[in-house]
């Protein structure tokens, strides 16, 4: 080590600075002509190549109906893999926004012309981007029996031909793909981002959700809270035991993807799992479970929701604060029980509600109008909503139980 | 006066291994951003941003756009944001005490009320007037404040208001592509329990053509000074930020396109609001913060979300914003300098930061130092007339190959220039930067020092065109 290190610093000092300078000038020189020449030859390649493509992409467009009804022969076009790729493109581009005839038309062109056997192979032969390629334009053709040989890329080392392969599955969106996916992730657990896994089994587990039930029952960890999560999107009325038991996990992440799927489920189940979710220890789970609790729109959880906007998170306030202005009733009543609360935090956070739904003239005309209420009553709601602050008793009780979030 | 001799002598070998060392890095993020791209472009084959808007699960992003006299462009360039592709954003403009017409602008395009949101103050900012969200789109809040004297004060006061998960910074002078947002996502939806902040690559606006808040034709700008800031930019982003990301040791995130996890931003407590660099400061303290508290992440630079940006069209406004960048930089670096060579600041402390100090922040020192040992050299008679002429030919050459591997960078990847005219005058100007603009530019980054050694750290307005319709700039 030593002596080469010398020998270094031996041809160094024999080359001299100058010597050294002008290597790297021509170095340097020879760099800036080369990196020029190759933007220029670059430039030019690519748009004598782009006319040609355009020209060719032109033509197939005019002999389009020709082509895909099988009049034009496939073999004037296939064996040339320029032409092959213009054709497969733009099916694919008007497969991507084809109504389910034309779809149906289109897909029939790329079994008969042999295009998706091509890429099946390709996904099963070729390795890196080629082999990615092939996955991408196989999962855009949406055709069944490309399935397995996506399926079977979902175990390639390259994560990248993962992610396409599984995005290629995703848009299957059958549960056959689902299962493909299900069963890889129960032998390899997750190896991509979850994200991208949960936006695939959303799409292929919403025709049949129940595929998910085994593999919620028996998956572990981190799998569990994918697939619960995936459950909260696709849950159907169908799944409300399910979801009940979900609702009753040891893991959070599981109880707050009860609360969200449970709109989907028969509401007076839905209303009591609820209930016990909006008291939850965890906060997220008390949130999804306040938003839920909204969406049902049911006039009996109306209470709790107003409970809720004495969390002690700020979000679970927030969401609690939409979702009692959005409830039906009469609203004032529900502001009187806001201001009853005794909550400044919650007061705020349902004025702010108010004032994004816009709703505050119309509190302001009910609490003008009213005549149940007594005009000193209606001078201490007029201050709460005017100072946004709690009238002057309530607030001394607060203070006086220290609720300071 | 042989002492002296070997004095210029030494200093005049220093500068040539500094200036080695400093091109010798440029190659090497070259060469790691050709590689970073190549992969980046590969990977967009299989992971496309179109999915994060057809993901229910893509998470909420606020925008935070302050705006400070910005009467000419605020309907445009809000107008832009709201039409930005994403499942959900919230965007906060907060009007920084402007004198102009910018609220009234604002009120009467999106027919602002006044609301009370839930705002907590957990980053310092000037006193807020009032909240107002758009009747014509709910999406929009407007934050009313006094002056607070800098962006930094602003964002602040958006960053208390906002309510989603991640927190966009943007420059409401600036144009972002529709799918910025969608783009700017892919590494946090790869990673979201890592992936902690995420910068875009800034564009030059000038000399484009506008149509309806998006770029309707991209063009060079006409002026040269303009066209040299294009070339700048090219380098700075598709070659220094791209290879700094991937070590993970990027330190600046642009205040023009910024993601960041909210919670994040607000535990480091927001921008410094007398911070003249906020930008640079946010990610340096980010740094801090994260690696103090040992966590495993990373910030990252993508180089396809584009945000394009309105640079300074006259040499006055130039110097003033490169004065007050290299200002910044020192002010954020001289509170920074206990990370310096420090174990628990790993690759930042060891080689980003001391990058910055040396070839940055002491560059135009080093640069003057060096024309001045040379001037007393060839006074005494002392200078190899020969070595000279060789040793400016290499710097020469050398950045210029650095220029232009920018500009092919650019070719290989975005190719936002398709004419020949364009290409032509991009590498004309990587031979013609050097001289004058280079001498003024470190002339720029001393006045900018000394102004700061001075204790002038106030902002000095640029002179700006703002958005309008058709060609721009």
């Amino acid at each position: 080590m030593d002596s080469a290190m010398a020998s270094v610093f031996e041809a160094l000092a024999k080359l001299g600075p100058a010597t050294f300078v002008v290597k790297a000038i021509v170095a340097a020189v020879a760099g800036d002509v080369l990196l020029i020449g190759f933007i220029l030859l670059r430039r030019a390649y690519r748009k004598r190549y782009f006319a040609r493509r355009d020209a060719r992409v032109f033509e197939f467009r005019e002999k389009w109906g020709a082509i895909i009804s099988g009049e034009i022969p496939y073999r004037a076009w296939r064996k040339n893999a320029f032409k092959r790729r213009i054709v497969e493109e733009i099916a694919l581009n008007e497969l991507d926004t084809a109504n389910s005839k034309e779809s149906a038309r289109l897909l029939r062109f790329l079994r008969s012309s042999g295009l998706i056997e091509k890429r099946i192979f390709e996904a099963r032969r070729h390795r890196g981007w080629r082999r990615r390629n092939a996955l991408v334009a196989l999962g855009r053709t949406r055709a069944p029996e490309g399935i397995h040989a996506l399926a079977d890329a979902l175990r390639d080392d390259d994560n990248e031909n993962r992610l396409a392969a599984l995005r290629g599955l995703g848009r299957m969106a059958s549960p056959e793909a689902a299962m493909e996916i299900l069963a890889w992730l129960a032998e390899h657990g997750i190896q991509v981002p979850a994200l991208p896994l949960q936006s695939a089994l959303i799409n292929c587990c919403r025709e049949r959700p129940q595929v998910l039930i085994p593999y919620l029952q028996h998956g572990t960890g981190e799998v569990r809270e994918v697939l619960a999560r995936v459950m909260s999107e696709v849950a159907s009325p169908g799944l409300g035991e399910n979801l009940m038991n979900l609702a009753e996990d040891d893991l959070p992440e599981l109880r707050a993807a009860a609360a969200r799927a449970m709109p989907t489920t028969n509401t007076y189940q839905a209303m009591e799992t609820l209930t016990q979710l909006a008291k939850d220890q965890v906060w997220y789970v008390r949130l999804r479970a306040v938003v839920a609790l909204g969406k049902i729109k049911n006039p009996e959880a109306t209470p709790l929701l107003i409970e809720a906007l004495g969390d002690a998170s700020r979000l679970v306030r927030a969401r609690a604060g939409e979702a009692v202005v959005a409830q039906p009733g009469d609203l004032l009543a529900i502001f009187e029980r806001v201001v009853e609360l005794g909550d400044r935090y919650g007061l705020h956070a349902y004025l702010a509600a108010l004032e994004n739904a816009a709703m505050r003239p119309k509190l302001e005309a009910e609490l003008k109008n009213c005549i149940r209420l007594s005009a000193e009553e209606k001078i201490r709601l007029e201050q709460a909503l005017e100072s946004g602050k709690l009238p002057a008793t309530q607030a001394m009780t607060a203070a006086m139980a220290g609720a300071d979030r | 006066m042989r002492g002296l001799a070997e004095l210029l002598d030494a200093a005049n070998r220093s500068l040539f291994v500094y200036y080695l060392l400093s091109n010798l890095a440029y190659l090497a993020a070259l060469i790691i951003a050709f590689k970073t791209t190549a992969a980046h472009q590969h990977r967009l084959q299989s992971t496309r941003p179109d999915w994060i808007g057809d993901s229910p699960l893509a998470p909420p992003i606020t925008i935070l756009a302050p705006a400070h006299n910005e009467e000419k462009s605020i309907r445009i360039a809000v107008r832009s944001l709201l039409e930005l592709e994403y499942p959900e954003i919230e965007l906060i403009v907060i009007n920084d005490g402007s004198r102009d017409r910018t609220m009234e602008e604002l009120r009467d395009e999106f027919q602002l009320r006044p609301v009370r949101p839930v705002y907590v103050q957990v980053a310092p900012s000037a006193r807020v007037r009032g909240f107002y969200r758009s009747t014509v789109d709910p999406r929009l809040v407007v934050v009313d404040k006094d002056a607070g004297g800098s962006k930094a004060d602003a964002v602040n006061a958006g960053l208390n208001a906002a309510t989603s998960p991640y927190v966009c910074i943007v420059d409401s002078d600036s144009l972002l592509e529709r799918d910025a947002l969608r783009r700017i996502m892919v590494p946090v939806m790869a990673d979201p329990a890592r992936v902690v902040g995420v910068g875009g690559i800034i564009r030059v606006l000038n000399g484009s053509e506008l149509q309806g808040g998006q770029i309707r034709r991209v063009r060079l700008p006409r002026k040269g000074i303009e066209i040299v800031q294009v070339v700048e930019y090219l380098r700075a982003f598709l070659i220094g930020r791209e290879a700094w990301a991937q070590g993970n040791m990027l330190m600046i995130i642009s205040g023009a396109f910024g993601l960041f996890r909210t919670d994040l931003v607000r535990a480091v407590g927001g921008y410094r609001s007398k911070s003249i660099g906020e930008d640079f400061d946010l990610v340096a303290r980010l740094h801090r913060h994260l690696l103090e508290k040992k966590a495993d992440y990373k910030i990252q630079f993508v180089p396809d979300p584009v945000c394009w940006t309105e640079v300074p069209g006259d040499l006055r406004s130039l110097a003033r914003q490169r004065g007050r960048w290299h200002k910044g930089l020192l002010d954020v670096l001289l509170p920074n300098k206990d990370m310096l060579f420090r174990r628990r600041y790993g690759r930042v402390g060891f080689l980003a930061l001391p990058y910055l100090w040396i070839f940055e922040l002491f560059a135009p020192v080093i640069e003057l130092g060096g024309l001045l040992t040379i001037a007393v050299a060839a006074f005494l008679g002392m200078l190899s007339e020969h070595f000279l002429v060789q040793f400016l030919l290499y710097g020469y050459v050398f950045a210029t190959m650095i220029s232009i591997g920018s500009v092919l960078q650019e070719e290989l990847t975005y190719k936002r220039y398709n004419d020949w005219q364009d290409v032509a005058k991009l590498l004309s100007v990587c031979f013609l930067e050097h001289f004058p603009y280079r001498q003024l530019h470190m002339y720029w980054r001393l006045k900018g020092l000394w102004e700061y050694m001075r204790g002038d750290l106030s902002w000095k307005p640029l002179k700006r065109q703002g958005m309008q319709e058709g060609p721009a700039g």
